[in-house]
């Protein structure tokens, strides 16, 4: 069982040691520059001209290539196919038996897949270099309630155990012969003593929990200082306004672009 | 019902390895307790023992039936598993129903279930309680309930996880009359258990693990003494035990009255005899 | 330090008190032991002394609470906040789920209190040493045994450094070395820091080599209140809910049988049973 379900891969590269904002900046950039470029290889080239070179830096360029090859593979083969041969009219470029390619169906195939490649590779590139907990604490520096932050966090860690506690909960019924095979109605039956422990086990855990954080001040009104120290620089703000800008102009010139004829 | 355990092997993962060739056989009757750290290989073993787990290597055999060709809902009516933590399997409103769960899953008569449900009940002192949602129980009293639970499965082999765990005096009491009234119904015992004081009152064999390997296994008082084995397992002699060595008395003795046969035995009684 | 009088208590929906008429005063450095049957009001009683109850539970309250001279009753645990430490029974539920590593976890209490950052690596070494996490620093919380994680629930709690440290059954879930661990622990605490000590314990072996003084619950009443010499000799006719430990019950049947004169007085621990059977 895994201690979490975060997809955090350290490192110690420069990409790892930028600010949590200057990487979020970054792979929002990514994200809305391959979203409203014009054309169908705008998409493309930015993975490979931005996306890739940042990845690369930090070292992660493997596993990013290996995501691409688990996720957006099989995305682009099902979309080529299903655009490529079923495309309404059209023009014809290859004749497969009763079949025939679509041109346009290709064409939207490529940009299809270029925006999924985009979408994937810019959340990856984050959430790779990024720590989670940084990530919160960046952002509860800026402003977001330490509460949510502790959600996001504890769910992470805390999700593995509650799965181990089902499958415990599995087991000790079983032991007191629950079929888990069957029909649908004998496995539908089966989910009561399966939930019902699940979910008042839990409750007893929270009540806990919460007695627990509260010992530890949690919920103390005030400022709260910070273990962690996130490091962070003049040109990376720089870097993040820059971002922010050329986002907005590329969505609004996208913008442009659909309302002007 | 025999149980045997030959050569078994089991890894959680490829460098996990739980269970390293342990060979293990229990005749009908005998009272077990599995003894070790955390860690050691007791629970990973007990649930080869009614195919939760089944082995990678060698096998397990419950009577005639090997643990791989059954699944745990079938193993059920041959041994009852008592976890450790009853809130993982209480869920039905009452703690009558709780308890006619499991026989209501070997598919018995309502007469019977509800026979069978008394009976427990009585013994682990909770018939006044029948009616009651477990959850307004005490945690202890929950883990009685869901002991009660396994005992009316009637298995021949009973094995209990940790049964001592937050039990006060009364609780204890209670669990000496279970193990008493299964020893009395000819049944086998097997209890994980870190209490060794409660073990050596109530069982008679000893397995002791470390590392996933049975390092003793034998009359509990044999196993007991073994100190070294014992350091390399991180298990504590009972209290008597510790006493009587302190005291350099000779022999092993298990409980209060061992310990006062023994040192009767080699100290002639102060201020006469009454 | 602490002062009861007259507590009562109640939870809500429900017809018996849980606490019933307790007067009860505590010294700042004592090593106090609460023991009494499940149900007779060890847990409450702690709760209580953190603010918990009945600030988290409702119910009924009243009599005078005052724990480091606050009313805990009336302002809950937000009042006590560092000064009263409080750990429970399960290990896991008391790891903060938010912290990557121990050090961070042990941090947790310390970000919460505005404590500057300068001071913390100095206060969570400590925090560590005390509870004998040395070297697992920068383990995940949920990479660790669980009775490691006991300790850490200890350090966690620890480093915030509480006058009041109340434990509920702390060692419930570990084996025998994490028991001698968490004890040993709570040894060090007292005597290193005077850090005074409320904990409530079924193994009397162990209350009654650490603890200076026992305080015996029965159906929420104090029913004793003494050194463990006097507290757990008790024998089960007297005291049902509460046993004693194997080491009295020897004692008492040397006794019985003649093997030893009945004035000398019984013992609790291993060393006074070595000293009684000599």
């Amino acid at each position: 069982m895994p201690d979490q379900v975060s997809l955090y891969a350290p490192g110690n590269s420069g990409l790892h040691h930028l600010h949590p904002l200057t990487k979020l900046s970054l792979a929002g950039f990514a994200l809305l520059a391959g979203l409203t470029l014009p054309g169908r290889w705008g998409t493309y080239l930015l993975v490979a001209l931005f996306v890739l070179p940042l990845a690369a830096w930090g070292g992660l360029a493997g596993r990013l290539g290996n995501a691409v090859w688990r996720i957006v593979l099989p995305f682009a083969v099902s979309v080529f196919v299903i655009q490529g041969l079923f495309w309404t009219g059209g023009t014809p470029v290859l004749q497969l038996g009763p079949l025939s390619v679509k041109a346009e169906g290709i064409s939207f195939a490529i940009a299809s897949t270029g925006r999924i490649l985009t979408v994937v590779t810019a959340f990856l590139l984050l959430i790779l270099s990024t720590r989670p907990d940084a990530l919160m604490i960046a952002l509860t520096e800026r402003g977001l309630p330490p509460t949510i932050t502790y959600i996001v966090l504890a769910t992470i860690q805390i999700v593995p155990r509650f799965q181990a506690r089902a499958q415990t909960i599995m087991d000790a019924q079983q032991s007191r012969g629950l079929r888990l095979e069957g029909s649908l109605i004998q496995r539908g039956r089966a989910l009561i003593p399966l939930v019902v422990p699940l979910v008042l086990g839990s409750i007893v855990d929270v009540e806990q929990r919460a007695m627990a954080l509260e010992a530890r001040g949690f919920s103390r009104p005030g400022p709260k200082t910070s273990y962690l120290q996130l490091v962070d620089s003049q040109w990376q703000s720089i870097l993040r306004a820059a971002l922010i800008v050329l986002s907005v102009l590329a969505v609004v010139g996208r913008l442009a672009l659909l309302i002007i004829p | 019902m025999r149980i045997h355990l030959e050569s078994v092997g089991f890894a959680y993962a490829p460098d996990v390895v739980a269970l390293d060739g342990v060979d293990l056989t229990i005749e009908p009757g005998e009272r077990i307790a599995i003894l070790g750290e955390n860690g050691a290989g007791k629970t990973t073993l007990a649930k080869h023992l009614n195919g939760l787990l089944k082995p990678d290597s060698g096998v397990v055999e419950i009577g005639d039936w090997s643990t791989l060709e059954h699944s745990p809902a079938e193993l059920a009516a041959r041994v009852g598993y008592a976890f450790q933590n009853p809130d993982d399997q209480l869920f039905e409103r009452t703690v009558r129903a709780e308890v006619a769960f499991g026989p209501k899953n070997l598919g018995l008569s309502a007469g019977e279930v509800d026979r069978r449900v008394r009976a427990v009940l009585g013994l682990v002192g909770l018939a006044a309680r029948a009616d009651t949602h477990p959850y307004d129980l005490q945690p202890t009293d929950r883990k009685l309930v869901a002991l009660a639970a396994t005992l009316a499965l009637e298995t021949p082999i009973v094995v209990i996880d940790e049964p001592t765990t937050g039990q006060d005096a009364a609780g204890l009491r209670v669990l000496a009359a279970v193990l008493d009234r299964l020893e009395a119904d000819g049944r086998t015992i097997i209890v994980i258990s870190h209490d060794i004081d409660f073990c050596s009152e109530h069982l008679e064999r000893g397995v002791l693990m470390a590392d996933g390997q049975v390092l003793a296994d034998g009359p509990l008082a044999q196993v007991l003494s073994q100190t070294d084995l014992l350091a390399r397992a991180a298990v504590e002699q009972p209290q008597m035990m510790r006493l009587a060595a302190a005291l350099g008395l000779e022999g092993w003795p298990l409980t209060v009255e061992n310990f006062i046969a023994d040192y009767e035995r080699q100290h002639r009684p102060q201020g006469g005899r009454p | 330090m602490i002062e009861l009088e007259n507590v009562n208590y109640r939870y809500p929906a429900s017809q018996q008190p849980a606490l019933a008429d307790i007067t009860l005063q505590i010294k700042a450095g004592e090593f106090v032991a609460v023991v009494g049957a499940n149900g007779a009001g060890k847990s409450t009683l702690l709760y209580a002394l953190a603010g918990f109850v009945p600030h988290f539970y409702g119910g009924d309250f009243d009599g005078r609470l005052r724990v480091l001279g606050h009313d805990v009753a009336a302002d809950g645990p937000a009042s006590v906040v560092g000064q009263v430490g409080l750990v429970f029974q399960d290990p896991f539920n008391q790891i903060s789920g938010a912290r990557f590593t121990v050090r961070e976890e042990i941090a947790f209490g310390l970000e919460n209190l505005n404590v500057a950052r300068a001071q913390m690596d100095e206060r969570i070494d400590r925090a560590l040493a005390l509870a004998g996490l040395e070297g697992l620093g920068d383990r995940s919380p949920f990479a660790l045994s669980g009775g490691q994680q006991q300790r850490l629930a200890l350090a966690s709690i620890v480093v915030m450094e509480p006058e009041l440290l109340v434990l509920d059954e702390p060692t419930s879930q570990l084996d025998p070395v994490g028991t001698r661990q968490v004890f040993e622990a709570l040894d060090r605490l007292t005597g290193e820091r005077g850090t005074t000590i409320v904990i409530a314990e079924h193994k009397l072996e162990w209350v009654a080599a650490f603890a200076d003084r026992v305080v015996v619950l029965d159906d929420g009443r104090i029913v004793e209140d003494a050194p463990p010499d006097q507290a757990l000799v008790a024998d089960e006719t007297t005291r049902p809910g509460l046993g004693q430990t194997r080491y009295t019950r020897a004692g008492r049947l040397a006794r019985q049988r003649g093997l030893i004169p009945a004035d000398r007085p019984l013992p609790v621990t291993l060393s006074q049973a070595i000293e009684y059977f000599s």
